[in-house]
């Protein structure tokens, strides 16, 4: 009894900090207002007409064309897929393939040659010598700030929006408005994280580059890029996985990717073809997910 | 001496940039996409200086001429945008840990993993383990390989118009990233606490439940913040389908080309994804400190 009593006192008396509660709160006071509003419930889902369409879209509209009419063969079935791929899946899955890898290139390009100048190590009047009492000046700091603060900026806005207001732009017709969006985006989130990586680099090797009279764009080329490029190339994996996942979303748009056909096979209420694209969309995410899997493992094991 | 063996002297460093240029070059040519694609179109050019323009002046007041008597003020249409799309995104966040969870539990290897007690001690697999494991493992890569807007296009043909579906849309992908991930976090978590509890005796169940998971606990409660994050911007996004978040105003603004307004609608969305990146950014530097 005792016991439980000195595990009580314990609890009071261990400190608090006042951030923690107000976000305790204000995470269950954001989930019960959002669950408060009854339009948000599901329970009507599955009533009276809702129910009718949902039989009739899993009965009658998403089964393949084909295969509608009683009398059917595998080999109907094989054609429609083969026609399906063969007229617009497989251009579709080239050109949301090389919408990403493109983007993902040009944000690793923009990324990698700006992270140096936002981390705090190099990005000072002194670069990696470890003299703590250095003033530091105000323009590398301001620099610093700035980089970093574009970052922030680039990866805020979600690439479907940078798409949309892109489109508008530069006009129809071209790739370009995903290209970019999503290249922006991910700008920002990589150059955060190659930043925070530079900053976490070993001191040792910069430092003797340093120190054998090495200036800072010498330290950049010859230190830090080699040193940092292994965990540069582990994000860059990642992201590209999730370019493609996001440019299949993109076509919706009205830019070539596989999003396009979903979204004219719905606009003509063909839902055995949105299926398929949907599919196929997630078909190649995964096969993507699995090759940056592969490629990063690799990477891992090389270290 | 190594490098005069080699055909050409580049090193695989070299060797990954030129793919890395062959894969863009080709990529380019695919997409058909020409450098002068980059300028504005034809006829938008003063579209374009007016687009940018007004990011100076964003918009405080409707720019319409004509506004419907009743209509609230601009500014308050905007507060009410930016609680929506939060709350739509907690809503989302809520259903997706409550799916996530379980899904992570049966799908971490750590939960099916058996210690053979023997000569060896070999880990093997529960029986059930391997048949559960892999099914398990298809179904979340299947939720989380479909975008959320896609997720969106089938069970808004599914079921019609409802609020219900966006916070689902947004709930499957992101319940099967984060069952990805927790179950990763789980099967990496230190296993110190957990040989602890088996040496004194404890059953596998429950050297998982107190041993496993209260370790790997700061390290999901940190990601779940950061995919919180990520399901505000889904959240905006979601308004392009008709649901009353930031994106279907800016999408009704960009329309009627206000672009003042647009830019307000821009700003609400980067104000309210940073100050939600703080915020998170503070909690998580707590949880992963400790």
């Amino acid at each position: 009894m005792s016991r439980l009593r000195e595990i009580k006192r314990l609890r009071r008396a261990a400190p608090r900090s006042r951030f923690m509660h107000f976000s305790r709160y204000a995470l269950v006071a954001l989930v019960v207002a959002a669950w408060a509003n009854p339009s948000r419930w599901p329970f009507q889902l599955l009533h009276g007409q809702r129910a009718e369409n949902l039989r009739r879209f899993l009965d009658r509209e998403l089964t393949p064309y084909p295969l509608r009419d009683g009398d059917w063969g595998a080999g109907d079935l094989f054609s429609w897929f083969a026609d399906l791929f063969a007229t617009r899946g497989a251009r579709a899955t080239l050109a949301t393939l090389a919408i990403s890898a493109l983007a993902i290139l040009l944000a690793a390009a923009c990324a990698w040659t700006l992270a140096p100048f936002a981390a705090r190590n190099l990005s000072t009047r002194r670069p990696v010598e470890s003299l703590n009492s250095a003033p530091e000046s105000r323009a590398w700091r301001l620099l610093r700030g700035g980089v970093f603060a574009i970052f922030i900026a680039l990866r805020a806005l979600p690439e479907y929006i940078l798409a949309y207001l892109l489109i508008a732009l530069l006009g129809p017709g071209t790739a370009w408005p995903a290209v970019l969006a999503l290249a922006i985006h991910n700008t920002g989130i990589l150059g955060r994280l190659s930043a925070e990586s530079v900053e976490n680099l070993e001191p040792g090797p910069l430092q003797a580059l340093r120190y054998s009279g090495a200036r800072r764009s010498d330290l950049i080329v010859a230190g830090v890029w080699p040193l940092s490029i292994g965990r540069w190339l582990t994000y860059f994996f990642y992201r590209f996985e999730t370019c493609v996942r996001e440019s299949t979303a993109l076509g919706m748009l009205g830019i070539a990717s596989l999003g396009y056909w979903i979204s004219d096979a719905q606009a003509n209420h063909y839902y055995d073809e949105v299926f398929f694209f949907v599919g196929l969309s997630g078909l190649i995410v995964v096969a993507a997910d699995f090759a940056s899997a592969r490629a990063r493992r690799s990477l891992r094991e090389s270290d | 001496m190594n490098a005069l063996r080699r055909p050409f002297p580049v090193g695989p460093r070299g060797r990954l940039l030129l793919v890395f240029a062959v894969v863009g070059a080709i990529s380019f040519s695919v997409l058909g996409l020409s450098l002068s694609g980059l300028l504005p179109a034809t006829g938008a050019a003063g579209q374009f200086g007016d687009f940018f323009g007004a990011a100076l002046h964003p918009a405080v007041d409707y720019q319409a001429d004509w506004v419907p008597v009743g209509a609230p003020p601009f500014l308050q249409t905007v507060v009410r945008a930016m609680l929506e799309t939060l709350l739509l995104a907690a809503a989302a966040m809520s259903l997706a840990l409550w799916m996530a969870i379980p899904l992570a539990l049966w799908t971490s290897e750590s939960l099916w993993a058996r210690q053979v007690r023997g000569a060896n001690g070999r880990e093997s697999r529960h029986a059930a383990g391997r048949v559960i494991l892999p099914v398990l493992r298809v179904f979340i890569a299947g939720m989380r390989s479909v975008h959320e807007l896609l997720w969106a296009v089938v069970l808004l043909a599914a079921f019609g118009d409802h609020e219900f579906l966006a916070v689902l849309a947004i709930a499957i992908p992101f319940s099967g990233t984060l069952a990805k991930v927790f179950s990763e976090m789980l099967d990496e978590a230190p296993t110190d606490s957990t040989s602890a509890l088996a040496e004194a005796g404890l059953s596998p169940i429950l050297c998982f439940v107190f041993g496993r998971l209260p370790r790997a606990l700061p390290d999901m409660t940190a990601y779940s913040f950061y995919r919180f994050e990520c399901a505000v911007r889904s959240s905006a996004v979601m308004g392009f389908f008709g649901f009353p978040t930031i994106g279907y105003y800016l999408k009704l603004s960009y329309e009627n080309l206000h672009y003042r307004e647009v830019w307000t609608w821009l700003y609400a969305l980067i104000a309210l994804v940073l100050v939600f990146e703080a915020w998170s950014a503070r909690l998580r530097s707590r949880w992963i400190a400790r």
